[in-house]
């Protein structure tokens, strides 16, 4: 027997590993039990999103994938339509970690390349993943790589591994910088003269854009002797990136990231430094694997509590994407999936295009009155549509639960669960039970027919709990 | 067993150059091409998303001189279009272009006037799930892919219901999502059969005569063959667009050959490096059919990274003298081949 | 009567216009050998001198210009060009050529107007999105797609039920936030209301005798229109047209959008005008490069140096900067020379026009131009 508090541990999971949970995932989570929920999310498998041939044949947006729009929203289908919804969740952590972004680029598929990799890579070494980064091309654009001569460094890439993807600032000497970057001469990309031009000049032209991959280029590395940290030797890249992942700096910045993204948005309890050291020690460990510095956080006391549940304001990519799973929308091809893609940017996280190296600044920052009118109206067309399958599931459970004649306090209740379990203060309840005593007459609602009135007043409900400040957060 | 010789297909030339604005010469993910009077050449622009209310058909000659073009925007009202598919003309000289999404055929007249529409949205006779592939056949009727109903209809050229056959399914005479059809000279159908990989041919009344691309060896199988085509001796050709190719059988469905594309510069595209002569400098020193790491090495990444390749050939035809015409929608141009002679 | 506060109007012109063919140097005979195909012919120029004239499909901007009050500034760009849409046109948004930054500059502007936030219309876009100058973090900015249905709910169709949504909407919002996390959302469902709840009344106010043509730019000026004479306290107005990427078929896709934007900024002036509001109010147009001198043959591709345009009955009209010489020898990369940083402009605007100090709004000391009347 499942309890609700099981339900609320599960759904409050779910918001964090994944994108939100409909009522018939989150059974089945709770059949398997809560450490074997998380082991499998841990192990993604086959992912059963929407296949590609389907998407390319009737999106030539996706198949080209010439421009942002088109691959936004390739990525948002994948995020709707996994299986795997931490592997895509992690996926968009990396993302914006090591925010790379189309404006200085032009090259849509290069990001997604690039998102593909943290995929692959995201859940495993760190230090794999660190080398993997290095060398995509989308990453040595963005940062100037292509640039760095062993005659005439450039420092930008060396620079923001240490400072923004590994160790944090404080941590490393300006000579430690340039050294860095002397070990990446030389980390560039194929035809990276004519494909920086193209990418400088957004050139599509004469056919579209030519895709990029990594070279290294033997000859333009600097072969000389390099002191790094305090280590010294003719370094390359790969030994650049061991000695980083060793560092006690490095599993700090790592697993207190970790925990903002999936935890909290503040780390400023004690409770929090405990959960973090724990993921610390689970780094070293296990040699740096993401997976047991996860395990270590979604197994912890802390996660679990009632003091970690809405603890973060929700990106507006994990809005949109959850919004989209709990109404059961885009799980065909849909015309205007581009729009989804828009969406996220009107909120202030266009995917893919992250504003500045640094990523978005999240938390509350993510909230401004145009971005909350953007999310209130998405999420209210979202569920005020009878049509959408996830919201015919809801109104379907509300009449066998209750009653296809069901009473107002009952019909919010129930929203208020199905759509969760999500918690709200008084005076939300009161506001929605006063909505739809209003609509309704005070009378009791039919919900037999999905074109009934009642029926009607259950999307509107769940657009309107989803407009709350509560549904905000995660 | 019958030993074939390779069947020589030569290149000829590319027309296109992407175009990324609402007008003028140049393609925006071409779905189609079909050969209109004086040898014209009607090029079928679906238009991404960002750019769909310029949907458009564009007429040019052999010769790369942009002639005109028309459309009615991107919609349901009269003369518009959606999700444009295919075209083809009728032996009346309009051109019937096939919308997947408003499930209905619009007909126009060669210089770009609207004339009609036929089909409706539907299971039955004479309604669509998808209309795709279209072609006509020496009787002048009109061959229409059904897409999402898995079957294949018949009409006259003024959209009345003829017949139909197929239904969901694997077997002979079955289909699953089927897209490009192409009549031979003795009005044989063929059909690419897309999720089930294979062409299937049928004789004019909807027999079933065989199978292409499923049981041959494993290197001339078929992945979501989009279109196909039938030159004057038999010689049957293949949109492999899964694979990102276009194969090649001879008129018993033995494979002979494969093409992977060899576009070279347009006369517009070789506007564009004139007017960007710096641009063209870097491309020459470039290494243009790169070899990829693992990762990217399958047929779809090949084609993104290397030019001259097909990428996204959705769409094929032959006209009267044999040449083979290659739709590249993600490239925004036309491969021209000589086919048998 | 008391002088009103003055506001800024910014056109962009997204894709880059092809300044050539929009102040046409007709009297240069390269200029129609580099331009085989797409040119402006000399019979058609709406001459300015014997040099210089406008594209046809300016003529009400043409109109403006013989009564003085169009400053045309030639050769407008920035060092080390970028031909990149998006890289370009960020570097116009945040008045940064050289790093990527973060705050827009007009964003700063509306911090410097309101620094207390006190009105959350003061600056407002017209389309959907916030373009990034006007993105600084902790200013409000309002973006309105369509100014008669602008707020929440905006899907529902049933106005009973939206009416009964936005009264649930106002309780749920009105509530004590249990934290600082819920009480700062709560402050801002209410910001949102609030400013719903005026911008709507705007249209309701208005009459004109001015029919505004039926595209874009023309109804988001028209509604610029009305949230300006509804007073309202706005002084930034933004909104973009496009797409200005000329590639292929310039020839008539430069000519739709040149009668659209003219007609529109045209239609504006004469409005405010008719209000008696002209002088309260510029216009700044711009774009984020020009095009190549050399045509591809049927379009012109990324280039560099262009024209911006800024409007007004305040406005001292002329020629501005120099024309670019279009000579082999000159060209820079194939394109047009700058000569004039756009931030002369900027600064121009924010010092003679809004009386703020423009060195921390555009990153520096720029040479000034004179076209803000005195």
């Amino acid at each position: 027997m499942m309890s609700t508090q099981d339900v609320k541990l599960m759904a409050h999971l779910m918001r964090r590993a994944g994108f939100s949970a409909t009522r018939s995932e989150l059974e089945k989570f709770l059949d398997k039990g809560y450490e074997q929920t998380v082991e499998d999310l841990l192990s993604p498998g086959d992912p059963g999103n929407m296949p590609d041939d389907l998407i390319r044949r009737y999106h030539v947006e996706q198949s080209e994938l010439r421009e942002l729009s088109g691959a936004g929203a390739y990525w948002l289908y994948r995020m709707i339509t996994t299986n795997n919804p931490l592997e895509e969740k992690l996926t968009l952590f990396w993302h914006g970690l090591f925010a790379t972004g189309y404006a200085k680029l032009n090259q849509a598929r290069a990001l997604l390349n690039q998102i593909d990799m943290f995929r692959s890579y995201g859940l495993g070494n760190f230090k794999d993943l660190l080398i993997k980064l290095s060398q995509d091309p989308a990453m040595i654009i963005w940062l100037d790589n292509n640039d760095n001569h062993k005659d005439a460094i450039n420092e930008n890439y060396g620079r923001e591994l240490l400072e923004l993807f590994s160790m944090g600032i404080g941590n490393y000497t300006e000579d430690d910088v340039k050294e860095c970057a002397r070990a990446f001469t030389g980390w560039t990309l194929k035809n990276a003269e004519y494909m920086a031009m193209r990418a400088g000049k957004d050139s599509i032209w004469p056919y579209g854009r030519i895709a990029w991959h990594y070279e290294y280029r033997n000859d333009d590395h600097d072969e000389g002797k390099k002191t790094f940290l305090g280590h010294e030797g003719n370094f390359n890249g790969e030994d650049v990136i061991q000695i980083i992942v060793d560092q006690h700096a490095t599993a700090k910045f790592v697993a207190t990231r970790l925990f903002q993204f999936f935890a909290s948005d503040d780390v400023d309890s004690e409770s929090h430094d405990q959960v973090i050291s724990e993921m610390v020690d689970a780094y070293f460990d296990s040699g740096y694997e993401i997976k047991a510095v996860l395990r270590t956080l979604f197994n912890s006391d802390y996660f679990k509590s009632q003091e970690c549940m809405y603890s973060r304001v929700k990106g507006p990519v994990e809005s949109v994407v959850g919004t989209a799973r709990l109404a059961g929308s885009y799980q065909q091809p849909h015309l205007d999936v581009d729009k989804l893609w828009f969406q996220t940017m009107f909120m202030g996280q266009g995917v893919l295009a992250p504003p500045t190296v640094e990523g978005w600044h999240e938390g509350v920052e993510w909230i401004d009155s145009g971005s909350l009118v953007e999310r209130v109206n998405y999420a209210a067309k979202e569920f005020g549509d009878t049509t959408k399958s996830g919201v015919r599931d809801i109104i379907t459970r509300l009449s066998r639960t209750y009653s296809e004649q069901i009473n107002v306090p009952d019909l919010v209740d129930g929203c208020l669960d199905l759509i969760g379990p999500i918690q709200v203060g008084d005076n939300t309840r009161d506001s929605l039970i006063d909505f739809v005593s209003e609509f309704s007459d005070n009378n009791v609602l039919d919900i037999s027919s999905f074109d009934s009135k009642g029926s009607k007043c259950v999307a509107q409900t769940l657009g309107l709990i989803a407009s709350t400040r509560e549904y905000q957060l995660a | 067993m019958t030993i074939h010789k390779e069947l020589s297909i030569p290149y000829l030339k590319t027309i296109g150059i992407v175009n990324n604005g609402f007008n003028g010469r140049g393609f925006q993910n071409p779905h189609s091409v079909t050969i209109g009077p004086d040898q014209k050449i009607f090029v079928l622009n679906r238009c991404d998303v960002a750019r769909r209310k310029a949907i458009r058909i564009g007429v040019m000659n052999y010769d790369e001189d942009y002639l005109y073009e028309f459309g009615y925007g991107f919609g349901s009202g009269e003369g518009q279009l959606a999700l444009a598919v295919d075209m083809v003309f009728d032996s009346t000289q309009r051109i019937h272009v096939t919308d997947e999404f408003n499930n209905r055929v619009n007909v126009y007249s060669e210089t770009g006037e609207y004339l009609t529409k036929w089909g409706e949205s539907g299971s039955g006779e004479g309604q669509f799930d998808g209309p795709s592939g279209i072609t006509t056949n020496s009787k002048g009727e009109m061959v229409v892919v059904d897409q999402r109903n898995n079957r294949v209809q018949k009409y006259s050229n003024d959209g009345q219901f003829i017949g139909q056959w197929g239904q969901s399914g694997s077997r002979e005479g079955q289909f699953n999502l089927p897209w490009g059809v192409c009549v031979d000279g003795f009005d044989n159908i063929y059909v690419a059969d897309w999720r089930n990989d294979r062409v299937q041919k049928f004789d004019d009344s909807g027999n079933y005569l065989m199978s292409i691309g499923s049981s041959t060896p494993h290197d001339s199988k078929l992945l979501r063959p989009s279109s196909v085509a039938v030159d004057s001796l038999g010689n049957i050709y293949v949109a492999d667009w899964g694979n990102e190719r276009v194969q090649v059988y001879d008129d018993n469905g033995v494979f002979v050959n494969t093409l992977r594309g060899e576009a070279t510069l347009s006369k517009w595209a070789k506007e564009y490096f004139e007017a960007n002569p710096e641009e063209k400098e870097t491309r020459e020193i470039s290494d243009l059919t790169p070899d990829l790491p693992e990762h990217l090495n399958s047929p779809y990444h090949i084609s993104s990274q290397t030019e001259s390749y097909f990428w996204g050939p959705v769409s094929l035809c032959i006209d009267a003298y044999d040449k083979l015409y290659v739709v590249e929608t993600n490239r925004h141009r036309v491969q021209i081949f000589q086919g048998a002679k | 009567m008391e002088k009103r506060q003055k506001s800024l109007v910014v056109v962009q012109l997204s894709g880059g216009n092809d300044y050539l063919n929009t102040v046409v140097p007709y009297g240069d005979d390269d200029y129609y050998d580099f331009r085989k195909t797409v040119r402006i012919e000399q019979s058609d120029v709406l001459q300015i001198d014997k040099m210089y004239g406008f594209n046809p499909h300016l003529s009400p901007i043409k109109a403006l210009y013989d009564q003085g009050k169009v400053a045309v500034i030639n050769g407008i760009g920035y060092d080390n060009p970028n031909r990149s849409h998006f890289r370009s046109m960020d570097i116009w948004h945040t008045a940064l050529p050289d790093e990527i930054g973060s705050e827009g500059w007009l964003g700063r502007v509306i911090r410097e107007l309101d620094p207390k936030s006190e009105n959350v219309l003061t600056g407002v876009n017209f389309g959907r999105g916030l373009p990034r100058a006007l993105g600084v973090r902790g200013v409000p900015v309002a973006s309105v797609g369509n100014l008669e249905t602008y707020g929440l709910f905006t899907d529902m169709q049933d106005e009973a039920e939206k009416s009964l949504a936005l009264r649930a909407f106002t309780h749920m919002y009105g509530g004590m936030g249990k934290d600082s996390v819920m009480e700062y959302l709560g402050q801002t469902g209410r910001d949102a209301l609030k400013g719903a709840d005026i911008l709507r009344t705007a249209p309701a106010k208005y009459s004109s005798t001015i029919e505004y043509a039926n595209n874009s730019v023309a109804q988001n000026m028209k509604s610029m229109a009305q949230v300006l004479l509804a007073d309202l306290g706005t002084r930034v107005f933004y909104t973009q047209h496009g797409s200005f990427d000329t590639h292929s078929g310039e020839i008539i896709s430069h000519a739709k959008l040149w009668d659209e934007v003219s007609g529109a900024v045209a239609d504006f002036y004469d409005d405010l005008k008719e209000h008696g509001r002209d002088e309260e109010v510029i216009v700044m147009i711009f774009s984020e490069f020009g095009r190549r001198i050399k045509d591809n043959g049927s379009g012109t591709d990324h280039g560099s140096g262009g024209v911006a345009f800024v409007i007004g009955s305040d406005i001292k009209g002329g020629m501005y900067g120099q024309y670019p010489s279009i000579k082999q020898a000159d060209q820079l990369e194939g394109d047009l020379h700058f000569n004039n940083d756009f931030r002369s402009t900027y600064s121009t605007i924010i010092d003679d026009w809004f009386g703020l100090d423009s060195v921390p709004i555009v990153n520096g000391q720029f040479e000034k131009f004179d076209f803000v009347k005195a």
